[in-house]
């Protein structure tokens, strides 16, 4: 289990990361998880089919990337307490997509303490499609 | 006729705080499970019940954003929503999610989901006219009636 984060220690212009490699295979668990089943996401002849380059990543998987991220970075006693993100743009599969975070504001609120944070999705070449924000509480010291 | 719509429709008008649909989400541990695997955990708490009670969970938790998947229903599919306008538009694109995690989701758990529409926009994009519809959908826990997340969509016609 990772270390505890705590506000204290977070700074402004933080900032965090995962990799995560983006095959048919993952798509398909997903789609099992989510009851999507759009063709776009696993039909190779589907996707092309529909003028795309390659079967597409679900926009709602890389939402939960994103949840993900913040999950393991707030570390059990911390809370998500919304997050956001808009699909600007498709990622085709087959590729490493970076989900990443990085602290805007930190501040104290009705009794908490808060971190603020843009958040997004970005391919190998830095293209960012899922652009977003996200709020999370932090245990203090 | 959606190109040469020039504003919202009374009836598109009257949609806007309506009910879309009712469906009821069951929190299985194995869809837990799924979700883990597809999101890439490797914290066994998503796995394994008794590794979540020894942090002090009461069962399987569901990570954040998890909300179970709704009865699937052959004669109507899973989440049968209600059309409230007719929508001139026949291309959809999901634009985007937002998540409001309130209460802790575990294996086992009931949840009934009631979405409205909290929105509606006609504007012109790159793509042509388009119709933005923003929702938003809100969980409560059948066992003990708490709201444990609302989720907030935008739907994109064009």
């Amino acid at each position: 289990m990772a270390d505890q984060i705590h506000w204290d220690d977070v700074e402004e212009g933080q900032e965090f990361s995962l990799n995560e490699p983006m095959s048919s295979q993952r798509l398909v668990v997903w789609a099992a998880a989510s009851g999507d089943f759009y063709q776009i996401h696993y039909d190779d002849n589907f996707a092309k089919n529909n003028n795309l380059p390659d079967i597409i990543v679900h926009g709602a998987l890389k939402g939960m990337l994103v949840g993900r991220l913040l999950d393991e970075w707030k570390g059990e006693q911390g809370k998500i307490k919304n997050w956001g993100v808009s699909y600007r743009g498709m990622d085709p599969a087959r590729q490493d997509l970076t989900i990443w975070g990085k602290v805007t504001k930190k501040y104290e609120e009705g009794g908490e303490a808060l971190i603020d944070l843009d958040v997004g999705v970005a391919q190998p070449d830095g293209t960012q499609t899922t652009p977003g924000t996200a709020t999370v509480a932090l245990p203090k010291r | 006729m959606a190109e040469e719509l020039e504003d919202l429709t009374d009836e598109m008008k009257a949609a806007v705080g309506q009910e879309t649909g009712r469906s009821t989400y069951e929190v299985t541990t194995q869809g837990i499970r799924t979700f883990a695997r597809s999101v890439g955990y490797k914290d066994e708490k998503y796995y394994d019940a008794d590794a979540a009670k020894s942090l002090g969970y009461d069962g399987l938790p569901a990570p954040p954003g998890f909300l179970g998947m709704p009865i699937f229903n052959p004669d109507a599919g899973a989440g049968a929503r209600r059309e409230l306008f007719e929508n001139p538009f026949n291309r959809r694109l999901n634009g985007g999610t937002e998540v409001e995690p309130i209460e802790q989701v575990y294996g086992g758990d009931v949840l009934e989901a009631v979405s409205r529409i909290t929105s509606l926009e006609l504007t012109q994009s790159r793509l042509g006219k388009m119709l933005i519809q923003n929702s938003e959908t809100v969980y409560t826990r059948e066992s003990d009636g708490k709201v444990v997340a609302k989720t907030r969509g935008t739907g994109l016609s064009y």
